[in-house]
């Protein structure tokens, strides 16, 4: 804590983003909006089948058609297979010996135009053998058809297990126990860019790649191992993102489909995506059926839970056994258990892939708190008492053996209860209006092996201007104004004097990316400690102009000045050109590796530090619900997280607001996929129903400080809690209104009437 | 199919372009004339991406075939501002936090513009109404209500609102 203070110029202010300028001209580039000289236009041939094994493919007819400039299939790739682990690599680039879901990548082609593209796509013959799918991973564990990938039995993709001991003992010890089980469908990202590639590759064999992505070091590694080139060859670009929530996380086949055409043409080659692609072929959600079994004490104190998660993960690994731990750690971050076992299944069907999202395990997360709910009423306590009484506190050890440094979770239901007017209202609103609350952790982190640090240089230039360079992206949160406000504090500029160069690999270091809600907590890190070291070197030159110790000094407003005498000053650009006249330039380098447990490992030993710190978030919701259409009207939604520090309090907001619409909003009132036979009914905007401007409640945004002693300022991540919590607090809500404590997520009008009728019937 | 040539009035100049009849407005401003402001997000006329002014009203530029466009006046995002300087709504855009990914930004600031030039002091409820043709999925759209009503109307019990007496302050 040594570290806080709150005297600082431009850190916790709020502040207009830096990217928004050229964003409201209509200036920022996107993927889709770069055009190369002699660009050719990529398209993807797609499998119709959900399983079916590949005969044989002809593209003899469609490298003929005027216009194609290459046709690629399975046999034109190194056979090299994507998979986030060793042992997850599941996935060719292009399928050669069968398909497995609806969509799955089959050939590529370049051509001039699009309508060429798609011309040559019709002229590629692929001869299938139809094989019987399964869509329901129940089934699918016990079909006796041919599995989906012949080395995983039963088609279980990966089984987490995790087991604290004394389960069963405090069962036997409980005073009261309750098991139920909670369902919710898959749910898709929405970017409101559809994805695009940009490749080429250039004089010197170097594949230069644009597109968005959670982390451009995530992808250059995958690219360098499936073309066999060295890391260094891989440039992957920086470019403007619109939006990823998770789902931009890893390598897609179609980048590297769309960097072999380039290489295959000499020529630059763009895939956009249509938006069935983006849901389809990128990545969704996955649906899930979960089983909490929970034993607490008189008091309600949580002294065993058994909860057992059945994910479908469609039809290859990609985040898999991440994917399958995250609802568990969400749930033993935020909830102190005497003893916990859990028991998470992946299980591949012939479905699109599932990945990381935001709201990750709606129905896990919300039916830990509906349940938690139901306990409290059998005992006779509030909601948000039960919660207290079992939230973390800091200093604390999670099941996994994480230590929880930083923790104001108590203070987030604090707060938020008392904004939202809670107690004047549980139990007291008129029938079909209530209120409910949900509670969420999320991590700050992942351990991800040598990627887990973030690097970063800054280097002076003589007019007293300083360019950063970091690994870190930025998707749309506002990751780049993040890094500039760091670097601009600690030098002792104005924002308009740092000029960023990120997400580039070719100039940047390793870094994990936004992936893992690091950016702030790793890669801001990483800028601020060069900053400092840059400083220090300003103060050296400084403090021999001034003739007093580097340690008086201080910097701000582009001016390093006595503390104690702030009359006594240089200007930074002076100090610069000093040192520059004395044979050195200014520049320096910073690197933050947070200490987690390098040998925790997601499926072989889940145990050890995960990350260095969690955030911790509450929403609480007010809703009414017409009982004659189901229909839920929100009335007003409190959202409070403990971030740690807020570095930038307008940004924060955005991403609490963003978070709780697509968590609470969307997640829980609008948004699932609905399937036949393997085939999305509803890939587009148009049947997929998104919050809209109009359907929004009034919103009570809250920022808790918990000062975490590792972060930056100690900042720690941002709006995932809320995303979660809201989709708790949503359901918690609804269920209060109706008087029915809901199982199925979302809570669509057609389940609530269902509920509401069902009640009717039995209280008669 | 033989291209013609047509001519269209882009942010008050004469712009002669060679299309296709099927071509959209959208296609033809993106692919020919590199206004990439303009975006496409759903493709079908659902989410306000790609939405223009014709004549003053805003119209979805993905649905709008070029040719429909002769003869009429278009502004697009790129003609919001008068060179450098930007107007009173985008800059209330940026003031407020208005823009994250910045994807939809232009479809919005469009639809908004509309609004404000009938009605300069919009409530809540009339911004709402007027951007319920545009998705945006990272804001939850407060921030974005908010830029729009304190664009022409700033609100001294703002933070985010550069009214006259804060920059006094």
């Amino acid at each position: 804590m040594s570290d806080h203070t709150t005297d600082y110029t431009i850190v916790g202010k709020r502040m207009p983003r830096v990217d928004s300028r050229a964003k409201v001209m209509g200036k920022a580039k996107f993927t889709a909006d770069l055009i190369l000289p002699g660009m050719l236009v990529g398209k993807i041939k797609r499998s119709p089948y959900a399983h079916a094994r590949i005969l044989s493919i002809d593209t003899s007819k469609a490298e003929a058609l005027a216009g194609v400039k290459s046709v690629v299939t399975g046999k034109d790739t190194e056979g090299v297979k994507w998979g986030v682990f060793a042992y997850t690599r599941d996935q060719q680039f292009i399928q050669i010996e069968k398909v497995r879901y609806i969509g799955d990548e089959v050939a590529g082609v370049a051509a001039v135009d699009e309508d060429t593209a798609l011309k040559a796509l019709d002229l590629i013959d692929v001869e299938y053998e139809e094989l019987p799918p399964v869509f329901d991973p129940m089934e699918a564990m016990v079909s006796e058809t041919e599995l989906i990938h012949e080395d995983f039995p039963n088609n279980v993709n990966v089984h987490v297990n995790i087991d604290t001991g004394n389960v069963d003992e405090n069962f036997e010890k409980a005073h009261y126990i309750r098991e139920d089980t909670y369902v919710a469908p898959e749910e898709s990202y929405f970017q409101a860019e559809p994805y695009a590639i940009v490749a080429r590759f250039d004089h010197e064999d170097c594949l230069e790649i644009w597109c968005p992505n959670g982390g451009p070091h995530m992808k250059s590694k995958p690219l360098s191992n499936a073309f066999k080139i060295p890391l260094h060859k891989v440039k992957v670009r920086k470019i403007s993102i619109g939006g990823a929530f998770g789902g931009r996380s890893e390598i897609c086949p179609v980048d590297y489909i769309c960097a072999l055409l380039a290489k295959k043409t000499k020529k630059p080659v763009r895939i956009e995506f249509t938006r069935e692609e983006n849901t389809i072929a990128t990545r969704q959600g996955h649906a899930m059926i979960t089983t909490h079994k929970t034993g607490v004490d008189k008091d309600g104190r949580v002294l065993a839970r058994e909860t057992t998660c059945y994910m479908d993960g469609g039809a290859y690994s990609s985040t898999g056994p991440i994917a399958t731990s995250v609802p568990f750690l969400s749930m033993e971050q935020v909830y102190r258990m005497e003893s916990v076992r859990y028991n998470g299944y992946r299980i591949y069907t012939n479905k699109p892939i599932r990945g990381m999202i935001r709201t990750h395990g709606r129905g896990f997360a919300c039916g830990l708190d509906i349940q938690l709910d139901m306990i409290a009423e059998h005992l006779g306590i509030d909601p948000v008492e039960i919660r207290l009484r079992n939230c973390r506190k800091p200093g604390e050890y999670t099941s996994t053996k994480s230590f929880v440094d930083s923790c104001a979770m108590d203070e987030t239901i604090h707060k938020a209860v008392e904004k939202s007017g809670w107690k004047e209202k549980w139990g007291k609103l008129p029938p079909f209006h209530g209120i409910g609350i949900g509670t969420n952790s999320v991590q700050t982190g992942f351990p991800m092996g040598i990627r887990g640090g973030s690097q970063s240089f800054i280097k002076f230039n003589e007019d007293g201007e300083a360019t950063v360079m970091s690994g870190v992206v930025d998707n749309g949160q506002g990751n780049d104004n993040m890094l500039v406000q760091i670097a601009a504090e600690e030098l002792g500029l104005l924002p308009e004097d740092i000029h960023l160069v990120s997400a580039d690999t070719e100039t940047t270091s390793s870094d994990p990316g936004s992936y893992s809600q690091v950016s702030t907590f790793v890669g801001g890190h990483a800028v601020k400690l060069a900053a400092q070291n840059c400083r220090e070197k300003l103060f050296e030159v400084a403090a021999k102009v001034l003739k007093v110790k580097p340690e008086t000094l201080a910097a701000k407003n582009r001016l390093i000045f006595v503390k104690d005498d702030p009359e006594k000053s240089i200007p930074i650009r002076k100090v610069v050109r000093i040192s520059l006249l004395n044979f050195n330039s200014v520049n320096a380098e910073g690197g933050y590796w947070p200490k987690v447990d390098m040998k925790r490992e997601w499926v072989k030993n889940p145990y050890g530090q995960m990350c260095e710190a969690f955030s911790f978030g509450t929403t609480i919701v007010e809703v009414k619900v017409d009982p004659d259409t189901g229909q839920v009207e929100v009335l007003e939604v409190t959202a409070a997280q403990d971030v740690g520090y807020g570095i930038n309090p307008l940004v924060l907001e955005g991403q609490f607001e963003g978070a709780l619409t697509m968590g609470g909003q969307g997640g829980m009132l609008t948004e699932y996929h609905d399937w036949k036979d393997g085939r999305c009914l509803n890939p587009t905007m148009l049947d997929y129903k998104l919050p809209l401007a109009c359907d929004m409640p009034k919103i009570n945004n809250i920022i808790v400080e918990s000062i975490d002693p590792k972060g930056p300022y100690g900042a720690k991540e941002a709006g995932m809690s809320i995303a979660m919590s809201a989709a708790q607090g949503y359901s918690a809500a609804v269920s209060n209104a109706i008087g029915v404590y809901m199982d199925s997520f979302p809570l669509t009008p057609d389940k609530i009437l269902a509920a509401i009728k069902n009640k009717r019937d039995q209280d008669k | 199919m033989e291209k013609i040539q047509i001519t269209l009035n882009i942010n008050d100049k004469l712009c002669e372009v060679m299309v296709y009849h099927n071509d959209t407005l959208l296609e033809v401003l993106r692919d020919e004339l590199d206004l990439t402001g303009s975006k496409e997000s759903c493709g079908e006329g659902v989410c306000g991406s790609c939405t223009i002014h014709m004549d003053g009203k805003p119209v979805r530029s993905c649905l709008t075939l070029a040719m429909e466009a002769v003869g009429t006046k278009i502004r697009t995002v790129e003609g919001l501002a008068n060179g450098d300087e930007l107007s009173d709504l985008q800059q209330s855009f940026i003031d407020h936090g208005a823009v994250q990914c910045g994807f939809c930004t232009s479809g919005m600031l469009m639809s908004a513009d509309a609004l404000l030039k009938n009605n300069p002091k919009p409530d809540e409820k009339t911004v709402r109404k007027a951007l319920g043709g545009n998705i945006c999925r990272c804001t939850g759209y407060a921030k974005i209500v908010e830029a729009v009503a304190h664009a022409c109307n700033p609100q001294d019990d703002c933070p985010d609102c550069k009214t006259d007496s804060k920059v006094r302050e």
